[in-house]
């Protein structure tokens, strides 16, 4: 049976790195370590699930997920974050592997732009260059930070501008500058402004 | 000892670095016998490595057991030192494509190929550091890589065997300097040890009518 064709959509665009996954392989061994690793992408995806992701691509210490609407995109990325700061035992297992004390934290990039979105041999994915720019973003945010597009902050509540720092520019090869803004997740502790909107949105 | 007692640090060089895997070499020997096809099958790709190489600046050829490691040097200019590696391994593909024709299948030399481009130490008969890993990770892309790739090509896409795969370094020179390599980018990938998304391309010659990387387009 033929794929069916591929679709052009807009999309929200999330990226999670696993900060340190290097450090942990070599702290705690690769048995240990792919064990964690697999408990967080059963979380992951459930979480993913859960907030009404399109689909989320694993891609060995980190994922790609994409939102068709833009406003589940970060209280996903906030439940990701929570996995740091809560009891998270295996999905299925009594006594388990946590990733709290074991991942150090995680890169998050969010960004939002025209794909094509396709079925292959290997699951659904999405094609183009913003998912290259979604990727290099991930790769400026500081651990437990995620980094948002201008074009992914314009279409979200404007609540969040308040939560954002500075603007700031990145040159991207074949897109060219793209604007950004950082926001802390955490800061001492949960970011208290973001945890209040969350309670508030909920 | 002290790592002061083992001489002078290196010279430190930018050379192209191609590394060349016989595909199913282990295999093959297994099957058919190293020393009735294992052994000749990898001195005639050596022999083949020293006459299309030694007029592009070859200056290193270090076995890895099944294939080379291979640099290239060009005095006058870095960026010519990568064509010439590019050229020497398609003619080197050529060639092979020639030589498959002639000897019977369990004797037909398939490669895999990755070129970078990058400063190297220089050490009697090889060559250090991580332009070296770089190259073998890029050798090391296969079909079972790209689904944890972004925008990659679709794995049954990607050829089995008789393809160039190049860093973006790489890519840049061709697609600056030289205009009858076609390139195709195969998706950005995580390489084991280095940080950060990469972009691998695949390397298409138009000039050879024989390239078997181009009947790969086809298929």
């Amino acid at each position: 049976m033929e794929a069916p064709a591929p679709l052009r959509k807009s999309l929200a665009l999330v990226f999670c790195d696993i900060v340190g996954s290097t450090r942990l392989i070599a702290r705690v061994g690769d048995l240990i370590a792919s064990a964690v690793f697999r408990e967080f992408i059963e979380h992951a995806d459930r979480l993913g699930r859960q907030h009404h992701s399109l689909m989320i691509k694993f891609l060995g210490d980190g994922f790609l997920a994409a939102f068709e609407n833009i406003n589940d995109a970060m209280p996903f990325i906030i439940s990701i974050e929570s996995l740091l700061s809560q009891d998270s035992t295996p999905i299925g297992q009594a006594e388990g592997f946590q990733l709290i004390g074991r991942l150090e934290g995680f890169h998050f990039s969010l960004h939002y732009g025209n794909v094509l979105y396709i079925e292959t041999s290997y699951g659904n994915d999405v094609l183009g260059e913003d998912v290259n720019v979604a990727a290099h973003l991930s790769e400026i945010a500081h651990p437990n930070e995620v980094v948002i597009s201008q074009a992914a902050l314009e279409r979200m509540p404007a609540d969040y501008q308040a939560l954002t720092r500075a603007i700031e520019v990145h040159p991207f090869k074949r897109v060219g500058d793209v604007k950004f803004r950082r926001v802390k997740l955490l800061e001492d502790g949960p970011n208290r402004v973001l945890a209040e909107l969350m309670r508030r949105w909920r | 000892m002290a790592p002061s007692d083992v001489g002078p640090m290196p010279e430190v060089v930018t050379e192209a670095i191609v590394v060349i895997d016989l595909v199913e070499s282990t295999l093959t020997s297994n099957l058919f016998g190293w020393y009735a096809v294992g052994r000749q099958s990898l001195r005639d790709l050596r022999t083949l490595i020293g006459e299309v190489g030694t007029v592009r600046g070859l200056r290193c050829v270090r076995s890895t057991g099944d294939g080379y490691l291979l640099t290239f040097y060009d005095s006058q200019s870095a960026e010519m030192a990568a064509i010439r590696a590019v050229e020497a391994v398609f003619e080197l593909l050529r060639r092979i494509f020639v030589r498959n024709e002639e000897v019977s299948e369990e004797r037909a030399l398939n490669l895999r190929c990755a070129v970078h481009l990058g400063e190297v130490d220089v050490v009697p008969n090889d060559r250090e550091g991580p332009h070296i890993s770089m190259a073998f990770r890029l050798e090391e892309i296969s079909r079972a890589s790209l689904p944890t790739a972004l925008n990659p090509i679709p794995p049954e896409q990607f050829p089995l065997q008789n393809y160039v795969l190049c860093s973006e370094e790489v890519a840049g020179i061709l697609s600056r300097r030289a205009t009858h390599w076609e390139l195709a980018s195969i998706g950005l990938l995580k390489l084991k040890g280095f940080p950060g998304w990469r972009e691998v391309f695949r390397i298409m010659s138009e000039e050879h009518p024989t390239d078997i990387g181009s009947r790969m387009r086809a298929l």
